[in-house]
């Protein structure tokens, strides 16, 4: 048993715009017909199974980055900003070679710099005015450094003799220091020495006044 | 920042030339799009060719994006445009349904053997998969496209139609076919097993 509206009704029930009047009629048609409503589980099941479909992983590839690098003329990773400057090196190793191919001269003067390629023809002269310059030059570093050498010669000089100076001086305060304490001294004992002769003349007197008194008597007694 | 923005921010800086931003644009849709080059070509080889070949073209005219419509819209549209070229220019898979086993067999073992590298995708689903190729396989290439894009892409028959250059009534019809065939296929393959 089939039905005649089922192709019509059921493409319509996946379609999305389906108006809510026509959705209630549809659904009105499915529970009546069992054909229908049968038709429609089978292919809901089918579209079901279907969706059971598992993502499987992408196998590697570059994703076009060096298609889009290429294009781009982007720097491949990890090569950073130097790779803007790769020329460098090799200009410096070729701006050497140059100079050694062409016996390049940079010569520095009074005018600034000039250049010349090849030997050059005042060279000699160069150098003897280089060398008398250098020997000028080390003529006034040396008359500098004699200059400074006596300035400092003075300068210790000048400080020895005051050194020396303060020192006599103090050599004659001690000396005259000396002398007085030793005349204070001397002083002092000759005052004990007229002091003692003083006792001793003293003494002597005082024998003689008992010799004499002695004398006197046995002068009496006799 | 939403993923519609996002893609647009991906899609300027890419533009600008920024290796990282194309990366990563690329990352977002790949997956699904390697997922539909396997639905629709059956195996692993082609489904890699056909998203090889989508996202070269998304490169050669990604300055011609506006941004009127989504991405991810629009990658579709270039990923459906790329399977129906593929199909005229490599007659991709047969209007017929299979006579020889031994080809559907080629098609599983090529897909199955991609799946078998990642060890976590069991089995079953990797006989899940196998099994809606073969049916999808038994369809021809416009109804097959109709099932992708109703089914995995959720994408109504308006736009389908818009897509595909035919009316509205047309891309339901050519959908129930679709289906109808479908079913008839799976339950001949429960008959028979």
């Amino acid at each position: 048993m089939s039905c005649p509206k089922t192709q019509f009704l059921l493409q319509e029930y996946f379609s999305d715009d389906l108006a809510p009047l026509a959705r209630e009629e549809l659904g009105k048609h499915l529970a009546n017909c069992e054909y229908c409503n049968a038709e429609l589980e089978s292919l809901l099941l089918t579209q079901s199974t279907l969706r059971h479909w598992q993502d499987q992983r992408v196998p590697h590839w570059d994703r076009g980055l060096n298609l889009f690098r290429r294009e781009h003329r982007a720097p491949a990773a990890g090569a950073g900003l130097w790779v803007g400057w790769q020329w460098l090196p090799t200009a410096a190793s070729f701006a050497m070679l140059a100079v050694l191919l062409f016996n390049l001269t940079i010569v520095s003067g009074e005018h600034g710099f000039s250049i010349s390629f090849g030997p050059a023809a005042d060279l000699q002269a160069q150098l003897t005015t280089f060398q008398q310059l250098q020997r000028e030059e080390m003529q006034s570093l040396v008359t500098r450094v004699e200059d400074r050498q006596d300035n400092s010669n003075v300068q210790l000089l000048q400080a020895v003799l005051e050194q020396t100076q303060q020192s006599t001086a103090e050599n004659l305060d001690r000396i005259y220091a000396y002398f007085e304490q030793k005349r204070i001294q001397d002083l002092q004992d000759m005052r004990v020495g007229y002091q003692q002769l003083v006792d001793s003349d003293y003494e002597t007197i005082r024998s003689l006044n008992q010799l004499a008194q002695f004398v006197s008597y046995q002068s009496e007694i006799r | 920042m939403s993923l519609i923005n996002e893609d647009e921010a991906l899609i300027a800086a890419a533009l600008n030339g920024s290796a990282y931003a194309w990366e990563k644009l690329v990352k977002r849709y790949e997956g699904k799009i390697y997922n539909q080059g396997l639905r629709l070509t059956g195996n692993a080889s082609d489904a890699m060719d056909l998203m090889q070949e989508v996202f070269l073209g998304v490169y050669r005219n990604l300055h011609r994006f506006r941004g009127d419509a989504k991405f991810s819209s629009w990658i579709f549209r270039i990923a459906h445009n790329k399977a129906v070229d593929m199909k005229r220019r490599k007659r991709l898979m047969s209007a017929q349904p299979r006579s020889s086993d031994q080809d559907a067999g080629d098609d599983f073992d090529n897909i199955a053997s991609e799946a078998s590298y990642e060890p976590e995708v069991r089995l079953d689903e990797v006989q899940q998969n196998s099994q809606i190729v073969t049916m999808l396989k038994m369809l021809p290439m416009e109804q097959r496209l109709i099932v992708e894009l109703k089914t995995f892409q959720s994408l109504t028959f308006e736009e389908i139609a818009d897509m595909q250059d035919i009316s509205v009534n047309t891309a339901k019809t050519r959908f129930y076919t679709a289906l109808k065939k479908l079913k008839s296929a799976s339950e001949e393959d429960h008959v028979l097993s």
